[in-house]
Protein backbone atom coordinates (compact mmCIF):
# COMPACT_ATOMS: atom_id res chain seq x y z
CA UNK A 1 0.00 0.00 0.00
CA UNK A 2 3.09 2.58 0.42
CA UNK A 3 6.22 3.36 -0.55
CA UNK A 4 8.91 1.77 1.56
CA UNK A 5 10.95 4.92 3.08
CA UNK A 6 13.61 4.79 5.01
CA UNK A 7 13.44 4.94 9.04
CA UNK A 8 14.28 8.48 9.50
CA UNK A 9 12.18 9.52 6.46
CA UNK A 10 9.32 7.86 7.18
CA UNK A 11 9.13 9.26 10.75
CA UNK A 12 9.86 12.79 9.17
CA UNK A 13 6.87 12.27 7.09
CA UNK A 14 4.74 11.32 9.94
CA UNK A 15 5.87 14.52 11.65
CA UNK A 16 5.30 16.58 8.72
CA UNK A 17 1.26 15.64 8.58
CA UNK A 18 0.57 15.03 11.89
CA UNK A 19 1.71 19.02 12.63
CA UNK A 20 -0.89 19.94 9.48
CA UNK A 21 -3.61 17.77 11.07
CA UNK A 22 -3.31 18.62 14.33
CA UNK A 23 -2.79 22.55 13.36
CA UNK A 24 -6.02 22.22 11.66
CA UNK A 25 -8.18 19.94 13.79
CA UNK A 26 -6.34 20.39 17.57
CA UNK A 27 -5.42 17.17 19.40
CA UNK A 28 -8.64 15.57 19.97
CA UNK A 29 -9.77 16.19 16.33
CA UNK A 30 -7.22 13.53 15.25
CA UNK A 31 -7.21 10.02 14.89
CA UNK A 32 -4.45 8.08 14.57
CA UNK A 33 -6.03 6.65 11.91
CA UNK A 34 -6.11 9.35 9.73
CA UNK A 35 -2.68 10.49 9.99
CA UNK A 36 -1.62 6.84 9.00
CA UNK A 37 -4.02 7.63 5.91
CA UNK A 38 -2.09 10.67 5.51
CA UNK A 39 1.16 9.55 5.40
CA UNK A 40 -0.22 6.35 3.47
CA UNK A 41 0.79 3.89 5.98
CA UNK A 42 -0.62 1.16 8.50
CA UNK A 43 -1.50 2.28 12.19
CA UNK A 44 0.67 -0.31 12.84
CA UNK A 45 3.67 0.97 11.14
CA UNK A 46 3.43 4.28 12.87
CA UNK A 47 2.94 3.21 15.94
CA UNK A 48 6.48 1.59 15.22
CA UNK A 49 7.41 4.88 15.38
CA UNK A 50 5.20 6.76 17.79
CA UNK A 51 3.95 4.81 21.10
CA UNK A 52 0.67 6.66 21.28
CA UNK A 53 -0.94 9.81 19.86
CA UNK A 54 0.41 11.70 23.01
CA UNK A 55 3.70 10.47 22.25
CA UNK A 56 3.26 11.72 18.69
CA UNK A 57 1.71 15.14 19.57
CA UNK A 58 4.65 15.81 21.74
CA UNK A 59 7.55 14.77 19.25
CA UNK A 60 5.37 17.57 17.18
CA UNK A 61 5.89 19.93 19.96
CA UNK A 62 9.41 18.69 20.48
CA UNK A 63 10.39 19.58 16.76
CA UNK A 64 8.87 22.92 17.04
CA UNK A 65 10.69 23.84 19.88
CA UNK A 66 13.86 23.29 18.41
CA UNK A 67 12.89 25.78 15.89
CA UNK A 68 12.54 28.23 18.33
CA UNK A 69 13.53 31.75 17.12
CA UNK A 70 16.26 33.61 18.59
CA UNK A 71 16.33 37.44 19.63
CA UNK A 72 20.11 36.97 20.03
CA UNK A 73 20.68 39.51 16.73
CA UNK A 74 17.98 41.91 18.03
CA UNK A 75 20.12 42.05 20.91
CA UNK A 76 23.59 42.10 19.29
CA UNK A 77 22.89 44.55 15.99
CA UNK A 78 21.48 47.30 18.22
CA UNK A 79 22.84 49.52 21.08
CA UNK A 80 19.77 47.76 22.90
CA UNK A 81 17.90 50.45 23.62
CA UNK A 82 13.93 49.56 24.61
CA UNK A 83 11.84 50.04 21.33
CA UNK A 84 14.93 49.08 19.11
CA UNK A 85 15.38 45.32 20.78
CA UNK A 86 11.20 45.28 20.63
CA UNK A 87 10.94 45.90 17.39
CA UNK A 88 13.67 43.56 16.73
CA UNK A 89 12.36 40.87 18.50
CA UNK A 90 8.51 41.52 17.47
CA UNK A 91 9.42 41.15 13.40
CA UNK A 92 11.48 38.21 14.45
CA UNK A 93 8.59 36.27 16.23
CA UNK A 94 6.16 37.62 13.60
CA UNK A 95 8.99 36.28 10.45
CA UNK A 96 8.41 32.62 12.29
CA UNK A 97 4.62 32.64 12.51
CA UNK A 98 4.86 33.46 8.88
CA UNK A 99 7.25 30.74 7.72
CA UNK A 100 5.04 28.23 9.47
CA UNK A 101 1.60 28.79 10.63
CA UNK A 102 0.89 25.54 12.10
CA UNK A 103 2.54 27.14 14.94
CA UNK A 104 -0.33 29.58 15.84
CA UNK A 105 -2.89 27.44 14.85
CA UNK A 106 -1.62 24.65 17.17
CA UNK A 107 -1.60 27.67 19.65
CA UNK A 108 -5.17 28.15 19.49
CA UNK A 109 -6.02 24.76 18.99
CA UNK A 110 -4.16 24.09 22.46
CA UNK A 111 -5.81 26.94 24.08
CA UNK A 112 -9.32 25.32 23.55
CA UNK A 113 -7.60 21.52 24.21
CA UNK A 114 -6.41 22.76 27.82
CA UNK A 115 -3.76 20.42 26.86
CA UNK A 116 -1.06 21.49 29.65
CA UNK A 117 2.40 20.42 27.68
CA UNK A 118 1.02 22.69 24.97
CA UNK A 119 -0.12 25.22 26.94
CA UNK A 120 3.24 25.62 28.51
CA UNK A 121 4.93 25.68 25.53
CA UNK A 122 3.39 28.53 24.11
CA UNK A 123 3.17 30.48 27.27
CA UNK A 124 7.46 30.18 27.14
CA UNK A 125 7.30 31.47 23.80
CA UNK A 126 5.09 34.10 24.87
CA UNK A 127 7.44 34.42 27.93
CA UNK A 128 10.07 36.03 26.34
CA UNK A 129 7.97 39.16 25.31
CA UNK A 130 6.70 39.26 28.87
CA UNK A 131 10.40 38.97 30.87
CA UNK A 132 11.39 41.94 28.39
CA UNK A 133 8.56 43.88 28.50
CA UNK A 134 8.87 43.80 32.38
CA UNK A 135 12.24 43.94 33.06
CA UNK A 136 12.80 46.82 30.95
CA UNK A 137 9.98 48.25 32.25
CA UNK A 138 11.11 47.76 35.91
CA UNK A 139 14.13 49.98 34.86
CA UNK A 140 12.70 53.21 33.15
CA UNK A 141 9.21 53.72 34.72
CA UNK A 142 8.96 55.94 37.91
CA UNK A 143 9.08 53.94 41.59
CA UNK A 144 6.40 55.93 42.71
CA UNK A 145 3.66 55.26 40.11
CA UNK A 146 0.72 53.65 41.70
CA UNK A 147 -0.17 50.08 41.11
CA UNK A 148 3.41 49.83 39.51
CA UNK A 149 3.33 46.29 39.14
CA UNK A 150 -0.48 45.70 37.65
CA UNK A 151 0.76 48.84 34.88
CA UNK A 152 3.64 46.47 33.87
CA UNK A 153 1.70 43.36 34.01
CA UNK A 154 -1.16 45.33 32.00
CA UNK A 155 1.66 46.59 29.37
CA UNK A 156 3.29 43.17 28.91
CA UNK A 157 -0.29 41.45 28.37
CA UNK A 158 -1.31 44.76 25.75
CA UNK A 159 1.49 43.69 24.02
CA UNK A 160 1.23 39.90 23.63
CA UNK A 161 -2.49 41.26 22.15
CA UNK A 162 -1.76 43.33 19.68
CA UNK A 163 0.93 41.09 18.65
CA UNK A 164 -1.52 38.24 18.73
CA UNK A 165 -4.45 39.84 17.27
CA UNK A 166 -2.30 41.18 14.42
CA UNK A 167 -1.07 37.20 13.49
CA UNK A 168 -4.68 35.82 13.56
CA UNK A 169 -5.94 38.36 11.19
CA UNK A 170 -3.19 37.92 8.74
CA UNK A 171 -2.75 34.11 8.87
CA UNK A 172 -6.38 32.42 10.09
CA UNK A 173 -8.58 35.10 8.52
CA UNK A 174 -10.03 33.77 5.08
CA UNK A 175 -10.72 37.68 4.48
CA UNK A 176 -7.48 39.41 5.34
CA UNK A 177 -8.54 43.02 5.99
CA UNK A 178 -4.93 44.22 6.03
CA UNK A 179 -3.51 42.26 2.99
CA UNK A 180 -2.23 45.71 2.14
CA UNK A 181 0.25 45.88 4.96
CA UNK A 182 3.07 44.11 5.55
CA UNK A 183 3.31 42.03 8.83
CA UNK A 184 6.85 44.38 9.00
CA UNK A 185 5.07 47.56 8.65
CA UNK A 186 2.27 46.31 10.90
CA UNK A 187 4.89 45.27 13.66
CA UNK A 188 6.90 48.59 13.49
CA UNK A 189 3.68 50.50 13.49
CA UNK A 190 2.10 48.27 16.76
CA UNK A 191 4.83 48.87 18.74
CA UNK A 192 5.50 52.78 18.04
CA UNK A 193 1.54 52.96 19.41
CA UNK A 194 2.63 50.50 22.39
CA UNK A 195 5.37 52.69 23.19
CA UNK A 196 3.46 55.70 23.51
CA UNK A 197 0.50 54.07 24.89
CA UNK A 198 3.23 53.30 27.71
CA UNK A 199 4.46 56.67 27.97
CA UNK A 200 7.91 56.16 25.95
CA UNK A 201 7.67 59.90 24.18
CA UNK A 202 11.02 59.84 23.95
CA UNK A 203 12.04 57.04 21.66
CA UNK A 204 14.24 57.56 19.11
CA UNK A 205 11.10 56.10 16.72
CA UNK A 206 9.50 58.58 17.85
CA UNK A 207 11.90 61.56 17.81
CA UNK A 208 12.11 60.38 13.87
CA UNK A 209 9.04 60.65 13.23
CA UNK A 210 8.65 63.77 14.20
CA UNK A 211 11.44 65.00 12.53
CA UNK A 212 9.63 63.58 9.22
CA UNK A 213 6.83 65.28 9.94
CA UNK A 214 8.88 68.66 10.39
CA UNK A 215 10.60 68.01 7.41
CA UNK A 216 7.51 67.17 5.34
CA UNK A 217 5.59 70.00 6.37
CA UNK A 218 7.84 72.47 7.56
CA UNK A 219 7.01 75.70 9.91
CA UNK A 220 7.22 78.76 7.36
CA UNK B 1 40.75 33.07 43.81
CA UNK B 2 37.83 32.33 41.50
CA UNK B 3 37.93 31.78 37.96
CA UNK B 4 35.80 34.57 36.92
CA UNK B 5 35.37 37.76 37.61
CA UNK B 6 31.71 38.61 37.53
CA UNK B 7 28.84 36.81 38.10
CA UNK B 8 25.15 37.14 35.98
CA UNK B 9 22.20 34.57 37.03
CA UNK B 10 19.69 35.10 34.88
CA UNK B 11 17.57 32.17 36.33
CA UNK B 12 14.25 32.17 35.64
CA UNK B 13 14.52 34.63 32.41
CA UNK B 14 14.01 34.02 28.99
CA UNK B 15 15.97 35.21 25.66
CA UNK B 16 16.99 37.83 25.40
CA UNK B 17 16.77 39.26 28.56
CA UNK B 18 20.03 36.97 29.76
CA UNK B 19 22.25 37.97 26.33
CA UNK B 20 21.11 41.45 26.97
CA UNK B 21 22.32 41.78 30.70
CA UNK B 22 25.44 39.75 30.11
CA UNK B 23 25.78 42.04 27.28
CA UNK B 24 25.92 45.23 29.67
CA UNK B 25 27.66 43.15 31.85
CA UNK B 26 30.48 42.43 29.69
CA UNK B 27 30.59 46.25 29.07
CA UNK B 28 31.79 46.82 32.68
CA UNK B 29 34.76 44.14 31.97
CA UNK B 30 38.12 44.74 31.26
CA UNK B 31 39.40 43.16 28.49
CA UNK B 32 40.54 39.36 29.54
CA UNK B 33 38.05 39.74 32.72
CA UNK B 34 35.61 36.39 32.60
CA UNK B 35 31.80 36.90 33.35
CA UNK B 36 30.48 33.56 34.73
CA UNK B 37 26.66 33.55 33.63
CA UNK B 38 23.71 31.14 35.60
CA UNK B 39 20.65 30.56 32.96
CA UNK B 40 17.64 28.38 32.90
CA UNK B 41 16.26 28.86 29.24
CA UNK B 42 17.31 25.79 27.46
CA UNK B 43 17.46 28.41 24.17
CA UNK B 44 20.63 30.07 26.29
CA UNK B 45 22.91 27.68 25.39
CA UNK B 46 22.59 28.10 21.19
CA UNK B 47 22.11 31.23 21.84
CA UNK B 48 25.32 32.23 23.71
CA UNK B 49 27.22 30.51 21.28
CA UNK B 50 26.30 32.58 18.67
CA UNK B 51 26.25 35.75 20.82
CA UNK B 52 29.79 35.27 20.82
CA UNK B 53 30.35 34.27 17.73
CA UNK B 54 29.13 37.80 17.02
CA UNK B 55 30.80 40.13 19.44
CA UNK B 56 34.21 38.48 19.23
CA UNK B 57 33.68 37.52 23.37
CA UNK B 58 35.67 33.85 24.37
CA UNK B 59 32.67 31.33 25.11
CA UNK B 60 34.96 29.52 27.06
CA UNK B 61 32.50 26.96 28.82
CA UNK B 62 29.15 26.00 28.38
CA UNK B 63 27.72 23.40 30.23
CA UNK B 64 24.98 22.26 32.62
CA UNK B 65 25.30 22.00 36.44
CA UNK B 66 22.41 20.66 38.84
CA UNK B 67 19.96 21.40 35.87
CA UNK B 68 21.57 25.10 34.98
CA UNK B 69 22.80 25.94 31.98
CA UNK B 70 26.46 27.73 32.76
CA UNK B 71 28.76 29.90 30.73
CA UNK B 72 31.89 31.31 31.11
CA UNK B 73 32.84 34.28 28.37
CA UNK B 74 36.02 35.97 28.41
CA UNK B 75 36.11 39.66 27.22
CA UNK B 76 37.99 39.87 24.14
Amino acid sequence: MSTRLPGPERRQSILKESQRLFAEKGFHGVSIDEIARAVSVSPAILYRHFDSKQALYDAVLQELSSQRESYVDAVVNSDANFEEVLIGMTEVFIRSIGENPNLLRIEMQSLLDGNPATSEFFENRWKSFADYINFSLNERLAYDLADREITILSASLMFQGMVREALLQKYLQPQDRLVDISLTELSRELVTLFLRAIGIYESRLAQKESNQIKSKYPVS
Amino acid sequence: MSDFDSELDASGLNCPLPILRAKKAIAGLEDGQTLKIIATDPGSVKDFEAFCKQTGNTLLSSGEEGGKFVFMIKKS
